[in-house]
Order: C-alpha cells, then sequence, then structure tokens
C-alpha cells in the first residue's frame, strides 16, 4: 500500500506544523509495509531514543488530529498523511506483541512449585499474613468496602503505575494468606507495553490490544500448564482412567491447582493490572464509535486478564469437576475428600483473584464444583453403608477369626476419622435406615439412636450405623457355621477386633464416644460367654453330681456304671473340643488368654474335684486308665492348645503318657 | 441437607434454586399422583410437551421463512464468488413476529429452554411419586444408567460447545475492529489496512479451527494479502488465535464423534416392554441426543468433521414430531451450507464470514474515490456487521450461561437419580 510521501524540506512556515511533520516522518519510517529494514527491526529492542522519539512522534500525531477535529473536521491540512495514525497503531500492534512474546517464557515448574507458601516465608510477610488471617473476620464486610474504595481512586487516578504496586501488595496483605504473586515480565518492560497500551486504547485500538494481549499471555500460561503437567483430558478421557491413575493425578492436580491459582493466576491479574490499570479512552479523542461493551473504561485490565485465564481456569476445574461425578465407589472416598479439601481451601484465593463481577461464573464454578466433591463424598459413605449391610460373601472364615470384612470396614472408618473436620461439616443428615423405613422388614438392622445419651455428631451416628450394620452383616455370616460355639467365637472375635480399632484411634473414639464402645464391649463379653456356655456346659454336665448317687445303694451311693459313662463321655467330649477348638483362632492374644485362663478357671477345679471325690471309685475297678485318661496338668497344658489355630500334633492321650 | 454455615451459603447459591423448587414440586405432587390414571396422564403431558417445545421451534411457513430472508437463500460456496453488488445480505434483521430467526442465538437459546423445560417435567415424571425401588426395577435399571451415560457424554458436548462460543466471540471482536475500521469517514488506507488485518484473523478462525486435524492450520492465514507487518509476527498472530480457538479441549476430542456415541444404541424399547416409564426413559434420551446434535450442528466446536445429518428419530411417534421437523430443517442447511466446512450453521456466524468475503473484496478492489452507489452498498454491509456484532454482544454472553446452566442441569439430574437408585439399594432384601 502506497502511502503518499512527503518531501521533509517542505516547510509549512508553522512550528506546531513542523513538529507533526516530523512526527509524521518518523512514523512512515517505521512503516513496515513499505521498508525492509522497518520489517526487520523492532523499535522497543533497539535504542532507547528511538523509542521516545517513536512515542512522542505518537503522541503528536494523535494530538494533532484532536485539535484538527475539534477546529473542524473538513478544513485544511488536505496534505497531511490520513494514514499516519493506522500505521503507527499497525506498528505499535507489533511491537507490543513481540515484547510480550519475548517475555512469555513459562514459568518453569521449579519455581511454581517451590514458592508455595511455606516456602517464602523468609519475609515478614508471612506474619503479616496469619495476622491479617486472623483478623481478617474481625474485619468483614467493613474493609471490602475500603477494598473498592482504594481500587476506584486507583483506576481514575491516571496513569502513574507505581501506586499501583502498593495497593496490589495492600491487597494481598489484606485478604490472603497464600497468594504468591511472581513477576511475570520485568518491569522495564512492563513500562514500555504499558506506555504502548496507553497509545493504542487512546487511538480506539483497545480490541486489537486486548486480542493480543490474551492471545500471547494464553499460550504462556499453557505452557506453565504443561510444566505443571495439567493435561488437556476431556472428562470421557477421565471417565475412562484406572482409579490407580487417578489418583495420581488428583495428586498432581491438587499441587497444581494451588500454584495456578495462587501464584499463576494470581499473576497475570497482577500483570495486567500493571499495564492496563488506570488507562482509559475517555482522556483522548477516541475516533471509533464506541469503547466494547464487555470491558468497560476501568476495567481494561480485568477484561485482559480473562482474556487470558478463563479458558485455562476452565480446563483447571474441568478435571476437578470430571472426579466429582465420577462413579462412585467407598475407594474414592479418601481422595475426594482431599480433592475437596484442597478446593474448599482455595475457594478465599479463587475469589480473590476473580472478585470482579465479569470473573462470576469462574467463582460458581469453583462453589459447584466443591459442593459436588461434597455431594459425591456423601453419596460415597452412603453407598460405602450399602456395600457393608450387603457384602454377600457366605463362607465362613476358617476358625471363627477376623473376618476380611470386618478389617476393611474398620480400617476404613479410622481413616474416615482422619477427614472427620471435614466430613462433620459434609455429613449432615442422619443415617437414612436409622428408623427402619419398611416397619417389620428383617433385612436391616434395627437401632434405635435416640437411646444414645451423649450428643453425637451426625458423622459419628453415621460411623455407629455402619458398625451396627457391619455387626449385622457379621451375625448374618455367623449363621453359616454349623458349629454354633463357633459363630460365637467368631462374633467375639469380630466385635473384639472392632472395639480394639476403635480404642487404637484417639479419633475414632472420640467420635464413637464411650457409651457405644461399652455397648461393644459389652456385646464381645456376651459373646465370649456364649461361646464357653455352648462349649464347656456340656463339658462340665459331665462333672457334675446329680445322678451319680444312688439312693439305698450298696456301693455307698455311687453307680458305678453311670461314673464310667460319665468318665467315658467326660474324656470324648474334652478330647473333641481339644481336637477342633485348637484348630479355632483367636488372634488377639489377650483375648486368647483370657479365654483359656476363663476355660480353666472353669474346667479344671471341677475336674480336679470330680476326680478327687470319684477317683476311688475307677481306681477299685478294672482298667481304670480307661475312664480316668487324663490328669489335671493334662488338661491344662491341652488349654493351652485352645484357639492357637493349629491342628494339634500330638494325641491328647499319647501326651499324657508320654 | 446441606451443611450450614456463613460460608457455605454462597457456595450452595449456585444450584440450590433448581433443586428447592424442584423439591417443591415433588413433594406437592406426591399428594396428588398415585393412581395408575394419573400415571398414565402424566406420561401423555410429557409427551405432548415434548412435541409443542420442539415444534415451537420451526420456523412458521414455508413462505415466511424464505422471504424474512433467511439464510436458506444463501450458501457459504456460492458467497465467496458473491461480487458485492449481488451481496444485498439480507439486510432486515428484524425477526418475524414473535419468533427467532431459524438457527440464530435466539433460537438456540429458545432450543436450550425448551431441553431444560422438558428435563424438568421428566424428572418429575419419573421421580415423584414413586417407590425408589420401581425406578431400579427391569427394564429401567438398564435404561437409566444408559440415560446417565449419554448425560455424561453430553457434559464434554456442553464443554465443547462453550470453547466454540469462545471461537464465536472471537469472531464478533475481530468483526468489531472491522466496523470501527470501517465506519469512520473520512475514509482512509489506513482504516481498511486496519479492517483487512482484523478480517485475515477472522477469517483464519474459521477455517483453521475446522482444519485443524488436517495438519493445514495455517494455510490460510498467509494468504492475507499483501505484508503489512513482518511476516514473523503476522504468523505468531493467527498461529496464536487460532490456538486460542481449539484451548483447553484435548488434542483428540472430536465433537462429532462424541454425539456419534452420544448417539448409539439408541433404540427404542421393543413393542413387548415398553411400559409408561420406558418409554419416558427412551423420549428423554432422544431429546438429549438431539439437542446435543443440534448444537453441535449450529455452534462450532473442535473437529465437527462428519457430524452425521441425521440421528435416530422414530418418525412415526406423535411426541418426535416436531424434532423430525426440527432435525430436517437443520439437515436441510446443513447441505447447502456445510460443505465447504464452515464454522457451524449458526446465522450470525454465517452471516459473518459471508459479509467477510465481501468485505475482503471490497478491500481488495479499493479506489479512492469510491463511486456513490458502491459506497451506499459498502455502508450498508457495514451496519449490518455492525447489527449482528450487536447481536452478538447480546446473545453470546447468554447463551453461554445457558450451556453452563445444561451442563449443570445434567449433573445434577444425575445426582439427583443416583440418590434415588440407592436409596433403592438400600431398601432392597441384601443378599447375606
Amino acid at each position: 500500500m502506497d502511502s503518499p510521501r512527503r518531501s521533509g524540506a517542505e516547510d509549512g512556515g508553522n512550528g506546531e506544523e513542523r513538529v507533526v511533520e516530523t512526527a509524521e516522518k518518523i512514523i512512515l519510517r517505521w512503516d513496515s509495509t513499505v521498508s525492509e529494514e522497518a520489517r526487520d527491526k523492532m523499535i522497543f529492542s533497539g535504542d532507547r531514543h528511538e523509542v521516545d522519539r517513536y512515542l512522542r512522534a505518537v503522541d503528536e500525531i494523535q494530538r494533532s488530529l484532536h485539535s484538527l477535529a475539534i477546529a473542524s473536521p473538513s478544513s485544511g491540512n488536505s496534505d497531511r498523511n490520513p494514514n499516519t495514525i493506522q500505521i503507527a497503531m499497525a506498528r505499535l500492534e507489533d511491537e507490543f506483541r513481540n515484547i510480550l512474546i519475548s517475555h512469555s517464557s513459562a514459568v518453569d515448574s521449579e519455581t511454581l512449585l517451590v514458592d508455595t507458601p511455606r516456602s517464602n516465608s523468609s519475609s515478614s510477610r508471612d506474619q503479616f499474613d496469619h495476622f491479617s488471617a486472623a483478623t481478617a473476620a474481625a474485619e468483614g464486610e467493613v474493609d471490602e468496602e475500603v477494598e473498592g474504595e482504594i481500587l476506584r481512586l486507583d483506576s481514575g487516578g491516571g496513569s502513574s503505575h507505581g501506586r499501583r504496586g502498593s495497593t496490589s501488595s495492600r491487597r494481598s496483605m489484606r485478604s490472603s494468606t497464600s497468594i504468591r504473586e511472581v513477576d511475570l515480565i520485568p518491569s522495564d518492560a512492563i513500562a514500555d507495553l504499558r506506555s504502548i497500551a496507553e497509545r493504542m486504547i487512546a487511538a480506539g485500538y483497545l480490541r486489537e490490544c486486548i486480542q493480543v494481549y490474551g492471545s500471547v499471555r494464553k499460550s504462556s500460561v499453557d505452557a506453565s500448564f504443561r510444566n505443571l503437567g495439567i493435561e488437556k483430558l476431556s472428562i470421557g478421557d477421565i471417565q475412562r482412567l484406572e482409579w490407580d491413575a487417578l489418583e495420581n493425578k488428583i495428586r498432581r492436580w491438587i499441587k497444581a491447582a494451588k500454584v495456578c491459582i495462587r501464584t499463576l493466576f494470581a499473576s497475570e491479574k497482577r500483570l495486567s493490572e500493571q499495564i492496563f490499570e488506570g488507562l482509559s479512552s475517555a482522556t483522548a479523542t477516541c475516533s471509533s464509535s464506541s469503547p466494547p461493551s464487555s470491558a468497560a473504561s476501568s476495567s481494561y485490565s480485568e477484561a485482559c486478564f480473562l482474556e487470558t485465564v478463563k479458558g485455562p481456569a476452565m480446563q483447571l476445574f474441568n478435571f476437578a469437576e470430571a472426579i466429582s461425578i465420577s462413579r462412585r465407589s467407598p475407594e474414592k472416598l479418601f481422595k475426594i475428600l482431599d480433592l475437596h479439601d484442597a478446593l474448599a481451601e482455595l475457594l478465599p484465593d479463587i475469589d480473590v483473584v476473580f472478585e470482579s463481577k465479569t470473573a462470576e461464573s469462574i467463582r460458581v464454578q469453583a462453589a459447584e464444583i466443591l459442593s459436588r466433591l461434597a455431594e459425591a463424598a456423601r453419596g460415597i459413605l452412603s453407598e460405602f453403608e450399602n456395600a457393608v449391610l450387603r457384602e454377600p460373601s457366605r463362607v465362613p472364615v476358617p476358625g471363627g477369626t477376623i473376618h476380611p470384612l470386618t478389617r476393611y470396614v474398620m480400617n476404613y472408618i479410622s481413616l474416615i476419622s482422619d477427614y472427620k473436620q471435614t466430613l462433620i461439616e459434609l455429613i449432615v443428615s442422619r443415617p437414612s435406615s436409622s428408623v427402619s423405613r419398611y416397619p417389620g422388614e428383617l433385612s436391616v438392622p434395627e437401632f434405635d439412636f435416640s437411646e444414645l445419651e451423649e450428643e453425637r455428631t451426625t458423622l459419628a451416628l453415621h460411623l455407629i450405623w455402619i458398625i451396627v450394620i457391619l455387626e449385622f452383616n457379621l451375625e448374618g455370616k455367623s449363621q453359616h457355621y454349623r458349629d454354633t460355639s463357633l459363630a460365637h467365637l467368631f462374633m467375639m472375635n469380630n466385635v473384639h477386633y472392632i472395639v480394639q480399632k476403635i480404642k487404637g484411634s484417639p479419633e475414632l473414639r472420640e467420635l464413637i464416644g464411650d457409651e457405644y464402645l461399652k455397648k461393644l464391649t459389652g456385646k464381645f463379653r456376651l459373646a465370649a460367654t456364649s461361646y464357653q456356655r455352648a462349649t464347656w456346659v456340656k463339658v462340665l454336665h459331665c462333672l457334675r453330681d446329680e445322678g451319680l448317687h444312688v439312693s439305698g445303694s450298696f456301693s455307698s451311693g455311687v453307680s458305678k456304671s453311670v461314673l464310667r459313662d460319665r468318665f467315658k463321655s467326660f474324656n470324648a467330649i474334652f478330647e473333641e473340643v481339644h481336637r477342633t477348638q485348637a484348630t479355632w483362632l483367636v488372634p488377639d492374644t489377650q483375648l486368647r488368654e483370657e479365654l483359656r485362663i476363663s476355660i480353666a478357671e472353669k474346667v479344671l477345679p471341677a475336674y480336679r474335684s470330680f476326680l478327687g471325690r470319684f477317683r476311688s471309685h475307677i481306681e477299685s475297678g478294672r482298667h481304670p486308665e480307661q475312664y480316668i485318661r487324663f490328669s489335671w496338668e493334662d488338661l491344662d497344658s491341652a488349654v493351652l492348645d485352645l484357639f492357637e489355630g493349629n491342628p494339634v500334633t500330638q494325641h491328647l492321650r499319647k501326651r499324657s503318657q508320654g | 441437607m446441606w451443611p450450614g454455615g456463613a460460608d457455605n451459603k454462597k457456595i450452595w447459591a449456585g444450584g440450590a434454586d433448581n433443586q428447592g423448587h424442584f423439591l417443591g414440586r415433588i413433594s406437592i405432587r406426591r399428594n396428588q399422583v398415585a393412581s395408575m390414571e394419573g400415571e398414565v396422564e402424566d406420561l401423555e403431558l410429557f409427551q405432548r410437551k415434548i412435541s409443542d417445545r420442539f415444534s415451537d421451534l420451526l420456523p412458521p411457513k414455508k413462505e415466511s421463512y424464505h422471504s424474512s430472508g433467511i439464510p436458506s437463500s444463501i450458501s457459504i460456496s456460492s458467497a465467496a464468488s458473491d461480487s458485492p453488488t449481488a451481496g444485498s445480505i439480507d439486510g432486515d434483521s428484524s425477526p418475524f413476529s414473535g419468533c427467532e430467526t431459524f438457527l440464530s442465538i435466539a433460537w438456540i437459546r429458545k432450543l436450550l429452554d425448551a431441553f431444560l423445560s422438558c428435563e424438568t417435567e421428566f424428572k418429575a415424571v419419573l421421580l415423584i411419586g414413586r417407590e425408589p425401588s420401581q425406578v431400579a426395577k427391569a427394564p429401567l435399571d438398564r435404561l437409566i444408567p444408559d440415560l446417565l451415560d449419554r448425560a455424561v457424554k453430553g457434559l464434554d458436548i456442553c464443554n465443547g460447545i462453550t470453547h466454540g462460543i469462545d471461537a464465536v466471540k472471537f469472531m464478533k471482536n475481530q468483526a468489531q475492529i472491522v466496523v470501527s475500521a470501517l465506519e469512520q469517514r473520512p475514509f482512509t488506507d489506513g482504516q481498511i489496512r486496519r479492517a483487512r488485518r482484523a478480517l485475515a484473523a477472522l477469517q483464519g478462525s474459521v477455517v483453521m479451527d475446522e482444519k485443524e486435524n488436517t495438519g493445514k492450520s495455517t494455510e490460510r492465514s498467509w494468504s492475507f494479502g499483501k505484508r503489512t507487518s513482518g511476516a514473523s509476527s503476522k504468523d505468531r498472530h493467527h498461529g496464536l488465535s487460532f490456538k486460542s480457538l481449539s484451548w483447553s479441549v484435548a488434542k483428540h476430542w472430536s465433537a462429532a464423534k462424541q454425539v456419534q456415541s452420544i448417539s448409539s444404541n439408541l433404540n427404542a424399547p421393543r413393542s413387548g416392554e415398553p411400559t409408561g416409564l420406558a418409554l419416558t426413559v427412551y423420549i428423554m434420551n432422544v431429546v438429549l441426543v438431539f439437542v446435543m446434535w443440534a448444537l453441535v450442528a449450529a455452534i462450532p466446536c473442535q473437529d465437527r468433521a462428519g457430524l452425521g445429518t441425521h440421528i435416530p428419530v422414530p418418525k412415526q411417534s406423535n411426541w418426535a414430531h416436531g424434532i423430525c421437523g426440527v432435525q430436517e430443517k437443520i439437515a436441510e442447511e446443513w447441505k447447502k451450507k456445510e460443505k465447504k466446512g464452515s464454522a457451524g450453521l449458526m446465522e450470525e456466524v454465517i452471516k459473518i464470514d459471508k459479509l467477510a468475503h465481501s468485505l475482503v473484496e471490497f478491500a481488495d478492489n479499493f479506489h479512492y474515490p469510491m463511486e456513490e452507489e458502491k459506497e451506499a452498498e459498502f455502508a450498508a454491509q457495514v451496519a449490518e456487521l455492525a447489527e449482528i456484532c450487536r447481536k452478538m454482544d447480546d446473545g453470546l454472553g447468554p447463551l453461554q450461561s445457558q450451556i453452563r446452566e445444561l451442563f449443570h442441569r445434567l449433573v445434577r439430574s444425575r445426582a439427583m437419580i443416583l440418590d434415588v437408585l440407592d436409596q433403592a439399594g438400600k431398601s432392597s432384601t441384601p443378599h447375606v
């Protein structure tokens, strides 16, 4: 495109004219459509004097257009090049882009990750932050207004961007504990960008300016995202991933999201403020029709900021969004809670970084995701309750030991108790089946929470409920043991395990409360008693006195044959018990010990006294060894074989003979 | 039901309204509905609603449709060769009485309204006054998870569309630059230069967006006539603007494939089994798939190549008349305009594209001074472009929020239905 060139020798004879003429010359010299040199070199990467000269020239042209417009639009100066300002703006757009690009390298992940809160505490800033965090609540809304005031003053206050810094640092001191801005572009380059932006906006080139700024910065954010390992995955992609892979991604996302919000986005925000805040087209002649409605004059910086980060923010949140709607299963609960907590922690920072009205959708989205994650956590807990109730395995665990389900559930709920702070907030409805919704239905345990006298959180009620369901399921499983003694032993073991798990975790113990713990303790004791009754009553039955004495009989009132039968059946039963129950298991050593002692305390004295009283009757007859096979010591050591889970190596009788 | 606390109030504000409203309806209905007749009536109402809402989206009559200057008479392929004289482009942007121009932003918003309203009705029919166990029984135990899967697939389409609207916004921004350059008088070379730069970016954005997967993405941007600035920086400029369009969608993601996947296995319940509810779920599936398809057809989004012009809608069913009508209409438009791989059928986008072609030609042949007739025609085009920009300024933001609402709704409803299934799971007999 040929621009009419004018010889510099021509003299308008007017000082003003000359200045404008010189300005035109400077601008035309840098018209890249015309000269090779202008195309290859950038003004702002060269001589600073040339930069100043060029900017002054642009100002002169602007001013002259302005005064021309005011004087009389139609008259005079027809020889002036009408294209100068557009040529200048095309040039400035290129310069603007070039400066941005030469400083658009991604913030490397080292800087980003190192620059997380705690590592930055050498300055007094942290102290301020902690202090301000503590006082922020108290200051509340008043402070909000003050800040609004500051912003208004600042944005109306012309182009001195030195002031901006103080406002910005004040802000981060005041409102957030964790925002850590870094300098994305050195301050001299910022000054250049600002002086270009100022002129482009004044000439009505705001849209170009925003577009260039947004596209270059966006690709820089994109590169930082890559450094941080934030991937572009669709929701479908994420749903298809294995949970293990997702767990890692969640961990990485949490780290990355913190850096994104607190450093990356916050720094972008500050950068756009440093360049654009306070600029307005109102001060200069804007020959363009009207400023874009999306960027009202007070918030060019906001428009530029959002142009840059809106897409990236969406991409970032998309991952959390996908997780929040992923298929619910128990193992996901804790990672989802991690994600929830991380996002909840970030929410105040998100509110600060995206404080403007135009960024509302981003704030809302973050809040939505948070509530969905909460919902997912609730859903998973509920599903977990279902799963515990319906866990279908029917094959009895050998030896009546602790069922894998019990271990799983108890480990799960002690992990839950680690997350109690969050979950106490999230779990607000009482267990849904606490009062049976279908009266008379036997498949759901009955439990009346009003029985509990202590005040419990709903989370605690859920945990108690889970234990109730677990017990209910275990009761069902215990029915599959042929031997009722083993069924009781199984219940004893499992409920005891539950109690131990609760006692082992202070958090869990506090949640469950002593009252319910006492109930549980009572339960496994009862199971222990029931076991002893089921097994040992019939053993002891052999050693009872009734039925031995025959009244008026010849042989001092004791029926020998009855006595022999008694010894025989005692031997048989005891031997059988010893043989089978040695293979049973009580994994807890203390419980095992106590149970043996309790057994020994019942059986040994009874046997000893029975033996003491009736031994002579047997020994006086034939083959006494057939009837008195065990010594008291034999029994004592036999009891020690019980519940070890090993088949007895020696036959009881052989051992006693040996 | 929700955690309290001052902090949380804000958090829940997002979707709480819908929820409250919906639950309100449940409790009202629960007392009314129970009988079989009530249920049959509900299903009929639902079907009628579907039929009505989608019939509303059809242009009123063939004649008025043409005479109102809807782009049916314009095809992209001819637009390129249109001389400015021939291109008196449907200047009247006033919509015919009370009805939105087919495939305009306003129309797309109406489509979304229709979907949201039908979806609300659907939940009412499905969930209100019902034992959870009913929803978990066959054949619903198969149909509902299927619907939920489709809903999740719809979410990615929503995201793709959101980015697509960003691309349209980019077009609009460039168009606005064109307008502000070409509105100025007196008319100078410099303004032409400014306009051309924006026009190149505008056209580049459309074509490159479509060709991303063919690897020819930058070809178009080089075609921008004379070098107005450093070649390398020009390249960067377009490269970046292109990037900004496909931003934050996974590279391999394809809108066309997603639509294909969401519409697969969309089978009517076999004649033996359609109890009322099964049919209702099926209808909702069709509505969902249809709306997603229509959105992808209308709005630029990543890789639309190979989008089918039809989705399986049972033409003979009464409830499907509206949907079928709209689908046929869209397919017609598609055949006319989609050959060249444009950026979607959205009326405003097509108009901008056409005007851009015409203005580029104008700029290429620009001589000063202009003939009066030509200048008037040119001014009319600029005015039309300005008017479209204004419409976009008004419409794109709300459209984007509506897409977001759609996204939110799909997620919420899914959660709601999952909750019901969860309850059903609790109440049925465990296998102990």
